[in-house]
């Protein structure tokens, strides 16, 4: 397979007009004005509200459902119990039962009269505790922990004699949870025995398959449209629990049913990232060159979910192990969230990485260069280590402690990171009618991303016609097969089916034309709004005239995704600047700067975007993000968005991208691969400004204080 | 779609009815992938059933539990 | 949320007689407090009262040379106030720390000083503690990083959760309370009250159909005074630890000082160590430093947060620099 350059029959263009230049979101105007509608903001004639009654417990058995006293409430048209006496509830937030009535306000009153009698079950809601022999279990029927196969490579033993210093830490990162803007949530209207469902979601065309297999209809009477979406992350592939329930009170109740979930039920029951620990022996030799790894890890990704992750992250040691556990808690399960396992074991190699460079009195630049792997297309940290350096002035960073005397102290760090973002299988549609208008179908989703700006951009620039000659119709399973919007592929897979569907169509006017202008089909190219000749651009006819040629029959035309213009493999570097007041142990940071690629650059501004927002997502995992779930009960104390700590405007710093431009290598995602390596950059910034290693997230002042006051103490830093 | 970093099922081993998002999403292979890291299964699953990640029995959703002769299982 | 009825009241007077019925009464003020609690379900009342046409929403100075602040002025109009921020600096660096400006465009000097616990047992639910009648602490064993480090006495262990309470007591404003017997004037550090078992269910001397309905300020005299808030995020979060101090000047020595600390107990705390470390002292960095020491040196952090004892030292000393006119950082 090749992703070369003009090696295929479709290729990209060698002088866009559009295409990598920095185009205006087009739904920005609708966005900011309000007129953009949301799942939230669909409302439907008759619609009523509907409200899930969950478990208060992290662990407990139902002993009975009583519904009666909701039935009977005011404005209530349907209740449901979704559990059976005899279930277990696993986590706090599992659901047991439904109501629908006519208002928000009621139905929410009303769920609280579904009267539920529970035998709580003792819980577990500590990774170390659970991880005791003698601990109460999650289940009752199943184990606390699931050990891993052991990987290795090499041989540690030979790695750990080559070593001059060894490093022996135990590292880890926290639970966070997706915090979607807009939270999960569907509105479910039924015709007969066909259903509409309005979903906040990544895949409408995956919905509506999950509501066709669950409800037990076929897919064909399914249709799901998702227009504008509030973020998903990873969380939003399928109806879930809520939008089976919402179908089923919507049928029940024979009105249409809105059923958004909250921001505690969001925090509960919609997944996050698991936690992640390791306790890790590494060796360096007196040259700098990484020698062994012998790493035990574990992490919980909730009830009965998985929780790996890549360990050691991107340096090369030659020898290495490491075995993972799965630790079970009474607590939601985790889902993908954006990039899954990279935050993780990037943070843990990130940190291990300064400790070692510093062992070895080597710049953390300079030693990762020495331990990254080689330069390829695919690979290209080490000429962002040299250019970021340049750029950021890391030639200013002291070593490790700033000497500067008063509180506040300065730092500097650095990680890199890496992302697939291959896609492909998208599938599109293109009307070119006799009036001149184009209109573009593809069943693709706007997460917010900018998917709906980039397909017009693809279909415009092919077309040789402006933007708004193009209208893009998307996030309707009415138009044509794509992929869900995950593991930074969308781009990928349907750039490439806009510029298939497009090229297609534009041949089929190119031979409709060619007698005309008097140019061969083949010599023939659109730009600017005329098709004329390659060559003599004299020979020319503009865009309306030639579609007039096409009498009362529109082109139309479908494609779908090919080879050769996309690609795979992203890598980035970002460099942070911290400071540090070691009086309060509050970190505030300065500047970030990432270094990023992402093949062919569709539209850079929501490329940058797309940067800006992955930084953003994590700075909030180094700094603020923590879900808490009380030691004792077992329950969260912090689901909602005051305790459940975000950055706010004024906490976000600076935050330079610059952006890699590689045509040739086609386009690949880069939603995902941003996010990985700020937090690590942070911690190693607060490292350098302090000299006190923290090696947990988040940086929370009591760990910053707590680590500053050990290192005075003579502890092991 | 098999990707490194994603988890494998194998038809006729593990039930019919188990989901995750690499299923849903149309990503190409990224075969260099295993030069920086080992493979690992980062993987949430659930049920088509339940939508949710335990079946139809209550008991999670995992390729090592949705296999064999798991009654909700369907191959 | 449960269904209530709703009374506008046009004058103080109404506001109290509305406030007596069979169910539970509140008085709604900018909501930002109760509308929050009565969606999340912790108070279901069947009445509410809305004061913001009733109260005062004004600021005008008293025969004294003080300030009389109404209770239904937003916090916005407070930090904007030009006498204000002449005479009680404090007051007004506190006003400008609130939440956010959508908050402070909304909530008002009563509201803020009457606003309940931001306790994360007391504001979920599923907690039943000594505040929503139960009879536990959830605090004592569980997660309590954001609770108090002075009076821990229990049997609750929350921090009093007003900005405006902590200057409000260290210039020594006075509060006018209004009820069905008549008005009473009540001493800033007198109106909160720290928790006992009879009066875990409130944080302050109001008696039911009680209001507040003025913040009296005094003259403020030879006075400097400085305010100083560790903060970890820097909108829509809460103080960690903050102080204001209020140094009644005698030539270039400090006469006498009134150090209040918020975020750290059940009621703005007022530390006397403190202020005995500041009295006849030279107003510069080792007197803030001394002072500082002094401040925590009674504190008493729970399993979690022994980290805000160095906060509220901090903020100790910042708020004496401030005052001093020192640069802090
Ligand atoms: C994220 C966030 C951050 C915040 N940060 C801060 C902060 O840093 N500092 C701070 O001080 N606050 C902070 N707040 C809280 C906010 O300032 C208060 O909720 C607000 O000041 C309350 O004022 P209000 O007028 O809206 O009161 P309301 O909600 O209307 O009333 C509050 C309570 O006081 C009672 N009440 C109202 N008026 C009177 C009266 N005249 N007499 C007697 N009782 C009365 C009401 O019955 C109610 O119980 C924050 C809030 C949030 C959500
Ligand atoms: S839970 Fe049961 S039905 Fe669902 S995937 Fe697993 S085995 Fe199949």
């Amino acid at each position: 397979m090749t992703w070369g350059w003009r090696v295929a029959k479709y290729t990209w263009p060698e002088k866009p007009t559009l295409l990598s230049t920095r185009v205006l979101r087009l739904d920005g105007p609708d966005k900011v004005a309000g007129r953009a509608r949301y799942t939230y903001d669909i409302n439907r004639p008759g619609m009523i509200y509907g409200r899930i009654v969950r478990s208060p417990y992290p662990h407990a058995r139902v002993t009975s459902i009583d519904l009666a006293a909701a039935q009977t409430a005011p404005g209530v048209k349907a209740v449901v119990a979704y559990r059976n006496p005899g279930d277990e509830v696993h986590y706090q937030g599992d659901p047991v039962a439904a109501v629908a009535a006519d208002t928000e306000e009621r139905a929410r009153d009303a769920a609280r009269l579904v009267r539920v009698r529970w035998e709580p079950l003792p819980h577990v809601s500590i990774e170390a505790q659970a991880m005791d022999a003698a601990a109460p279990k999650w289940s009752t029927t199943q184990e606390n922990t699931r050990p891993g196969v052991r990987q290795e490579t090499g041989n540690l033993e030979t790695g750990f004699n080559d070593a001059a210093h060894v490093v022996e830490q135990t590292y880890s990162t926290h639970v966070i949870t997706h915090v979607c803007l807009e939270t999960h949530g569907t509105v479910c209207e039924w015709d007969g025995d066909k259903l509409t469902a309005w979903v906040s979601t990544q895949g409408v065309h995956q919905c509506a398959q999950g509501f066709a297999q669950a409800l037990g209809i076929p897919q064909a009477n399914v249709r799901v449209i998702t227009q504008y979406m509030g973020g998903g992350f990873g969380s939003k592939f399928a109806p879930d629990s809520q939008g089976i329930i919402c179908a089923k009170l919507a049928k029940l109740a024979n009105a249409p049913v809105k059923l958004m979930l909250d921001r505690k039920e969001e925090h509960l029951d919609t997944g996050n990232r698991p936690s992640a620990f390791a306790h890790i022996r590494a060796g360096v030799s007196a040259e700098g060159k990484l020698t062994a790894f012998d790493g035990r890890s574990w992490g919980t990704g909730g009830a009965g979910a998985g929780s790996n992750f890549p360990l050691p992250y991107l340096y090369q040691f030659p020898n290495r192990k490491r075995v993972h556990t799965d630790v079970y808690i009474n607590a939601g399960q985790q889902r993908a969230m954006r990039a899954p396992g990279h935050p993780q074991g990037c943070f843990l190699t990130e940190i291990l990485m300064d400790e070692l460079a510093d062992r070895v009195k080597i710049d953390p630049v300079e030693f990762r260069i020495r331990n990254a792997p080689p330069i390829a297309p695919n690979a290209q940290w080490i000429k962002y280590f040299q250019e970021g350096a340049r750029r950021f002035g890391w030639e200013k960073r002291h070593p490790t402690g700033d000497p500067t005397p008063g509180p506040i102290k300065t730092g500097m760090g650095v990680s890199a990171h890496l992302w697939g973002g291959a896609g492909r299988g998208s599938t599109a549609h293109v009307d070119i009618n006799p009036d001149g208008s184009v209109v573009v179908k593809c069943g693709t989703q706007d997460l917010g991303t900018g998917t709906r700006t980039i397909v017009t951009i693809v279909a415009a620039e092919t077309l040789g016609v402006p933007m708004n000659a193009i209208t893009t119709e998307i996030g309707d399973t009415q138009y044509p097969f794509s992929g869900g919007s995950g593991g930074s592929t969308t781009a990928a897979s349907v750039s490439p089916a806009i510029r298939v569907t497009c090229t297609d169509a534009l041949n089929q006017l190119f031979a409709k034309v060619a007698p005309t202008v008097g140019v061969q089909p083949d010599d023939l190219v659109a730009e600017g709004g005329r098709i004329r000749g390659a060559t003599d651009a004299s020979k020319s006819v503009a865009w309306k005239d030639a579609c007039k040629l096409l009498g009362t029959e529109p082109i139309s035309v479908d494609g779908k995704w090919q080879d050769g213009l996309s690609g795979a493999g992203t890598s980035g570097v970002q460099f942070s600047e911290v400071t540090v007041d070691i009086e309060t142990g509050i970190v505030r940071i300065k500047r970030i700067l990432a270094m990023q690629d992402c093949g062919l650059i569709v539209d850079r501004l929501t490329a940058e975007s797309q940067v800006y927002g992955g930084v953003i997502a994590a700075i909030n995992f180094a700094l603020y993000e923590d879900r808490l779930l009380d030691r004792v009960t077992g329950q969260m104390v912090n689901p909602n968005m005051e305790f459940y700590l975000l950055a706010g405007m004024s906490d976000v710093p600076q935050i330079d991208v610059v952006l890699n431009d590689m045509p040739e290598r086609g386009v690949i995602g880069i939603g995902e691969p941003p996010t990985v390596s700020t937090a690590s950059a942070i911690a190693n910034a607060v490292r350098n400004a302090t000299g006190a290693t923290i090696r947990s997230l988040p940086l929370h002042p009591h760990k910053v204080l707590a680590a500053i006051e050990q290192q005075r103490a003579g502890g092991t830093n | 779609m098999d990707h490194l970093t994603s988890s494998k099922l194998t038809s006729g081993v593990h039930c019919l009815n188990i989901r995750h998002k690499g299923m849903y999403v149309t990503s190409g292979p990224y075969p260099e992938e295993l030069n920086f890291y080992d493979p690992y299964d980062a993987t949430a699953y659930w049920c088509v059933e339940t939508q949710r990640g335990f079946g139809p029995d209550g008991k999670p959703v995992r390729p090592d539990m949705c296999s064999g002769d798991r009654e909700c299982c369907r191959h | 949320m449960k269904a209530f009825a709703y009374v506008n009241a046009t004058n103080e007077r109404e506001v109290v007689a509305a406030l007596k019925t069979d169910g539970i009464a509140l008085p709604l003020a900018g909501g930002q407090d109760l509308l929050a609690r009565m969606k999340d379900y912790i108070d279901s009342p069947d009445r509410i009262v809305n004061v913001k046409n009733a109260l005062d929403t004004t600021v005008t100075s008293t025969p004294e040379g003080g300030l009389k602040i109404g209770a239904a002025v937003k916090i916005i109009d407070l930090y904007e106030n030009q006498q204000v921020a002449r005479m009680y600096p404090a007051l007004n660096a506190a006003a400008i720390e609130i939440g956010t400006p959508q908050i402070r465009h909304q909530a008002t000097v009563g509201g803020n000083i009457n606003q309940r616990p931001r306790c994360w047992y007391y504001r979920n639910e599923e907690f039943v503690c000594y505040k929503k009648g139960g009879s536990r602490c959830f605090a004592v064993d569980g997660e309590n990083q954001y609770h108090a480090i002075f009076g821990n006495d229990g049997p609750s262990h929350i921090v009093h959760p007003s900005s405006l309470a902590v200057p409000f007591a260290a210039y020594g404003a006075r509060f006018r309370v209004l009820g069905p017997k008549g008005d009473r004037e009540i001493a800033a550090s007198d109106f909160f009250t720290m928790p006992t078992l009879a009066s875990v269910l409130k944080e302050n001397v109001l008696e039911d159909e009680e209001i507040l309905t003025h913040v009296i300020l005094p003259a403020p005299g030879n006075v400097r005074s400085g305010h100083y808030e560790v903060r970890y995020k820097a909108s829509h979060d809460w103080p960690l630890a903050f102080t204001t101090v209020v140094l009644t000047m005698n030539g270039n020595r400090i006469g006498s000082a009134r150090v209040v600390l918020g975020a750290v107990a059940p009621v703005p705390w007022r530390s006397k160590p403190a202020e005995a470390a500041l009295a006849g002292k030279p107003l510069n960095e080792d007197t803030a430093m001394l002072a500082a020491e002094a401040a925590v040196s009674e504190a008493k952090p729970m399993s979690g947060n022994a980290y805000k004892v160095q906060m509220a030292k901090t903020a100790v000393k910042r708020a004496i620099m401030r005052a001093a006119g020192l640069k802090t950082v």
